[in-house]
């Protein structure tokens, strides 16, 4: 806020004060401390976002590094496995698995131990939950509050389900015999799909903030660019399982 | 004294008006809900080598720049910036990063 004082108001007379005021709401306007937060960037778009932005860039590298990782990892993996290397066989073998590991030795593919039916319906779920996270910043852009908690219970609920699947699925891996130490490629499976599922978790916090804010009443429509902050977090998270469904589901 | 002036600063919240309609995003998630059955029925025709991989991967790239350009906004938050410098750098960044994974993938693949 410009220093404005009741003295200066008194000397400026009636006409004077207005244009004080005046100059001191351009003066909020253009320091960015106004009600709504609003300011000029040079970019025209705004800091927090620019931070975002920066922040999924230096995410994208690491999710990359995990995806090279378990693509170098399989391979070596199957390459290991089909020349019958008794130390890489014993890695996967729990003494009841012999069927599955054979199947693997015979399709030269780790694929026999994913269930794809599953891990597409698990796709579904985080695809619907990104449409209902932007239907949630729509509804706050618009100041339907009614909307923004109904839209972000419901991302909350379809990303709570992804999770769930995920450690459904991680039971049945470590059932049939992939551990995390056993062999280079569980190790690299878990890192990668363990490291996606963290960061699900985190996006459910700050969903679960943002809805609770909500119920308080702390969400209003000036503050609609938080609400999309954390949707593009969650739609990043969303776009690293379409990669991961594809690179390590459905390519064998 | 603050001057009156003509022209209206660029407000960091003014991208919020371009953004798509609900209807959009809705047809959005369908064409990305008939992808993923696509690439999941793929998978499952048998096929081997670039004939099941190339349209996979392909796929892949058409719903994540989908769900970048629609979901995240990108199609509509890059006409709002001034200039292209921006836009320039991320592009940089994003071309050197793929030269990065594949010299890795190269250098594994003929053990440079």
């Amino acid at each position: 806020m410009s220093d404005i004082t009741v003295e200066d108001i008194e000397a400026a007379g009636t006409e004077g004060a207005a244009k004080i005021e005046d100059a001191a709401v351009d003066h909020d306007e253009v320091d960015g401390h106004g009600a709504h937060e609003e300011h000029y960037t040079s970019l025209g778009l705004s800091n927090m976002k620019l931070a975002m932005w920066l922040f999924l860039g230096s995410e994208c590298l690491l999710f990359g590094a995990l995806i090279s990782t378990y693509l170098l990892s399989k391979t070596r993996f199957i390459i290991e496995l089909v020349a019958g290397n008794p130390d890489v066989i014993a890695g996967i073998s729990d003494g009841e698995n012999g069927e599955l590991v054979q199947e693997m030795i015979d399709q030269q593919s780790v694929e026999p131990f994913f269930d794809i039916p599953f891990t597409s319906l698990s796709s579904f779920i985080l695809l619907m939950s990104s449409l209902t996270m932007v239907l949630a910043h729509k509804a706050v852009s618009e100041g339907n509050y009614k909307n923004l908690r109904i839209w972000l219970s419901t991302t909350l609920l379809l990303g709570a389900t992804f999770m769930a699947g995920q450690v459904y699925e991680f039971t049945v891996f470590y059932k049939e015999g992939l551990t995390y130490n056993g062999s280079l490629f569980g190790t690299a499976f878990y890192t990668l799909t363990g490291f996606h599922g963290a960061h699900v978790t985190g996006g459910l916090i700050m969903l679960g903030s943002l809805l609770l804010l909500s119920f308080k009443g702390k969400m209003q429509q000036d503050r609609a660019e938080t609400v999309e902050l954390v949707g593009l977090y969650w739609h990043f998270v969303d776009i690293v399982w379409v990669l991961i469904f594809t690179i390590v589901y459905l390519i064998p | 004294m603050a001057t009156a002036t003509t022209e209206k600063p660029i407000d960091a919240h003014d991208d919020h008006e371009h953004h798509p309609t609900a209807k959009t995003y809705w047809i959005t998630f369908l064409a990305l809900l008939i992808l993923t059955a696509v690439e999941v029925a793929w998978s499952y025709l048998g096929l081997s080598g670039p004939a099941l991989v190339v349209p996979l991967l392909l796929m892949m790239v058409v719903k994540f720049l989908i769900v970048g350009g629609v979901f995240m906004h990108l199609q509509t938050d890059l006409k709002v910036l001034n200039g292209y410098w921006f836009t320039l750098t991320f592009g940089t960044a994003v071309v050197l990063a793929v030269c990065v994974y594949i010299i890795v993938f190269a250098a594994f693949r003929w053990d440079i």
